[in-house]
Formats: structure tokens, sequence, C-alpha cells
């Protein structure tokens, strides 16, 4: 006898109006090593097509598949099935627009993200190699090169629920540090000018559940109070 | 979610909201518990009333007072204007943080006054 795994999940296409509801799919279970997003995967491949769902790696490298299991946000594909209680809800991230089923629009996340120009910034002449970094000023950067911009932090932060509009969030924010901390950037000074603000930085009041919430074991509080400590610096 | 993109720009004023809650509160935790001792005190019968009331009276102690006061008033205000930032989105936003400024600042002079005018 097999053993079937029990989920409800989220369905809702607005092309097709009507209200979102939790259908009910079971599937076989095929071991131990077993996740989630292999449950997804079983429904749309033999089951049934129309679910919708964004992956891609199938390894936590991508980012694509953050989720809302359980009631807590995390990656289907790393997330084994072992440890869940069924029927296991799966639902899209919450305080997203949804596009279809599991795919929510993600599109003001990334233009937060491009908002602090994630990218180097730098002024003096370029050398003629590289411009090299010591191990040191490398290891700064441990804790925010990691963070795959799944979304699974931002979207689980009442304050970004409550002013996503301004408020940029963990994610961006991990990121905005990421830059700050770099030893090779020479745009520090501007970065800290544009997150000087009520709304955009100060709004996080520590809540902690961005890093509860990350599925790559990072830190965004730790971040965000690096910023705000490297602005009271700045100041006195 | 909003899907357009709200980027106005920085206003350069969180820093010093921030600050300024943490300056206070710091203020708060030293002078807060003073008060409390000065109770337990008198309860345990160490200090009598006149004792309480010259010491009330002192100069040290109207400066601490008004320290304590500006401190707790600036902490509320704060505190009660982020979070009235936090959970109300509309117009009605600056008329209730007008109002508690203004409620603040009368219940602040209202107590300075005493502190000051008292026995003379
Ligand atoms: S610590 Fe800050 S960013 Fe993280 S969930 Fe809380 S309010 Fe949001
Ligand atoms: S910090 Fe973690 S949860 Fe947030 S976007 Fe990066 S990887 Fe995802
Ligand atoms: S599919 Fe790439 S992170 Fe899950």
């Amino acid at each position: 006898m097999t053993e079937t795994i029990k989920l409800s999940v989220f369905r809702y296409d607005p092309e097709k109006g009507g209200k979102p509801s939790m259908q009910a799919y079971e599937v076989p279970f095929s071991g131990a090593g077993m996740k989630l997003l292999d449950a997804l995967n079983y429904i749309k491949w033999h089951l049934d097509g129309t679910l919708t769902y964004r992956r891609s790696c199938g390894e936590g490298v991508c980012g694509s598949d953050g989720l809302n299991i359980n009631g807590v946000n995390g990656l289907a594909c790393i997330t084994p099935i072992a440890g869940l209680k069924q029927p296991i809800h799966v639902r899209p991230l919450p305080s997203m627009e949804v596009i279809r089923d599991l795919v929510v629009d993600m599109d003001h996340f990334f233009d937060q993200y491009r908002q602090i120009k994630p990218w180097l910034q730098t002024y003096s002449p370029a050398p003629e190699h590289e411009r090299l970094q010591s191990p040191e000023e490398r290891a700064e950067l441990d804790g925010a090169y990691e963070c795959i911009m799944c979304g699974c932090c931002t979207t689980s932060c009442p304050s970004w629920w409550w002013n996503g509009d301004r408020f940029l969030g963990p994610a961006t924010l991990l990121q905005a540090d990421r830059w700050i901390k770099d030893s090779r950037d020479e745009a520090t000074g501007e970065r800290l000018d544009q997150l000087e603000d009520a709304f955009k930085l100060y709004r996080c009041h520590q809540i902690m559940n961005c890093m509860e919430a990350c599925p790559k074991g990072l830190n965004p509080t730790k971040a965000i109070n690096h910023i705000k400590r490297t602005l009271l610096n700045r100041k006195s | 979610m909003v899907n357009k993109n709200h980027d106005l720009g920085t206003a350069h004023s969180g820093f010093n909201e921030w600050y300024w809650q943490r300056l206070s509160a710091v203020v708060l935790a030293v002078l807060l518990p003073g008060t409390f001792i000065l109770l337990w005190t008198v309860y345990l019968g160490d200090l009598n009333q006149f004792e309480l009331l010259d010491w009330i009276d002192s100069f040290v102690s109207r400066l601490l007072h008004t320290l304590l006061i500006v401190a707790l008033i600036v902490h509320a205000y704060i505190g009660l204007k982020v979070m009235i930032e936090d959970y109300v989105h509309t117009g009605l936003r600056i008329v209730l943080i007008a109002g508690i400024l203004v409620m603040m600042s009368l219940f602040g002079i209202w107590w300075l006054a005493l502190i000051w005018a008292w026995g003379g």
C-alpha cells in the first residue's frame, strides 16, 4: 500500500472570475526525500494540468517558488513533505496580488529592489585589473549575498503589509545593506541618503517575522539594524 | 500589492524620529524607576510627608521631573504617530497626528506649570 499525501491548494483564476477557493488533492508519497514541489509537480503532471505555480531550479537557488505553506512562508522545492501537518495548506505569498493560483505579481517587489540600485557604483578610475577585496572584506558580505530574492521575508512582514507601497521591506533592505558593506562600492553616502526615511527604512519595528521566514537562514533584521547604526554613526 | 512605483524620494526625517524615540526611552528607563523608589521609601516609612514634600520642592527634583515629563511626551507622541502611520492610510492620518500633538503639548505645558508653580 502506498501512503498518500493530502493537500489543500489555493485556486483562483481572475479571468474566469468567481471567488478563490481551496482544492483538495491526494498524491502518493514517494519517499523520505520528497519535497512539497514534488507533490505540486505530481498534481500538475498527473492529476490537474490547470494548476499554476512558478518553479525553476528545484533546489532552492532561483527563488521562484516562494509559497505560504501551512501558514508559514517557504520554498516548495526545499520543504520536506515529511515534516508537514496534513492536509498541507498551500497558498500564494501573503499580501500579494494573485495572477493565477499560486502565481503572484512580483513587479512592485522588484521595483523596490531596483530603487536601491543593486549594483556596484564607483567613481575612482577603474584599475587595470579587477577591484580587489581582501578575504576579510569579502567575508562582510556573508549572510547577504546568499539571498535569492524569493520574497518569503518581505511578504511575511506586517510593516510591509500595511505600508508596502513605501516601506522597502526586509529583502530589499538586506540587499541595500549588502552594498553599503561592500568595500569596493563608492556610493555608500548616497545609498544612506536614499534610505533615511521614516517609511523606506524606519517602518521596520523589529518584529523579526522576516528572519523566521527566510528559507536560506538569513537575518534581514540584523541588516536593517546595521543600516540604522551606520546612519547613527554618521550623525553623531 | 501596489503595482505602481510610489517612490517619492527620501524625506530625510526618519533618523531623527528614531533617534529621539530611543533617547527618550533611555531617559525614561533611568528616571521612571526613581519615582517608584521614592514611593517605596515613603511606604517603608523611611521618608515622612514633609521630607517627601521638601524633596519634591527641591530644584534638582523639579529639574528631573521636567526631564521625565518631556521624555514621556516625546516618547508617547512619536510612538502614537508611528502607530497611526502604520494603520491609518487616509487623510485622517494627518488630522489624528496633529490632534495628538496638540493634546500632548497641552498636557505637557499643564504638567510643567504644576511642577514649577508648586509651593513657590
Ligand atoms: S524585522 Fe522589520 S523587516 Fe523584518 S519582519 Fe519585522 S518589521 Fe519587517
Ligand atoms: S532574505 Fe531570505 S526570505 Fe528574504 S528574499 Fe532573501 S532569501 Fe528570500
Ligand atoms: S524552484 Fe528554485 S528556489 Fe524553489
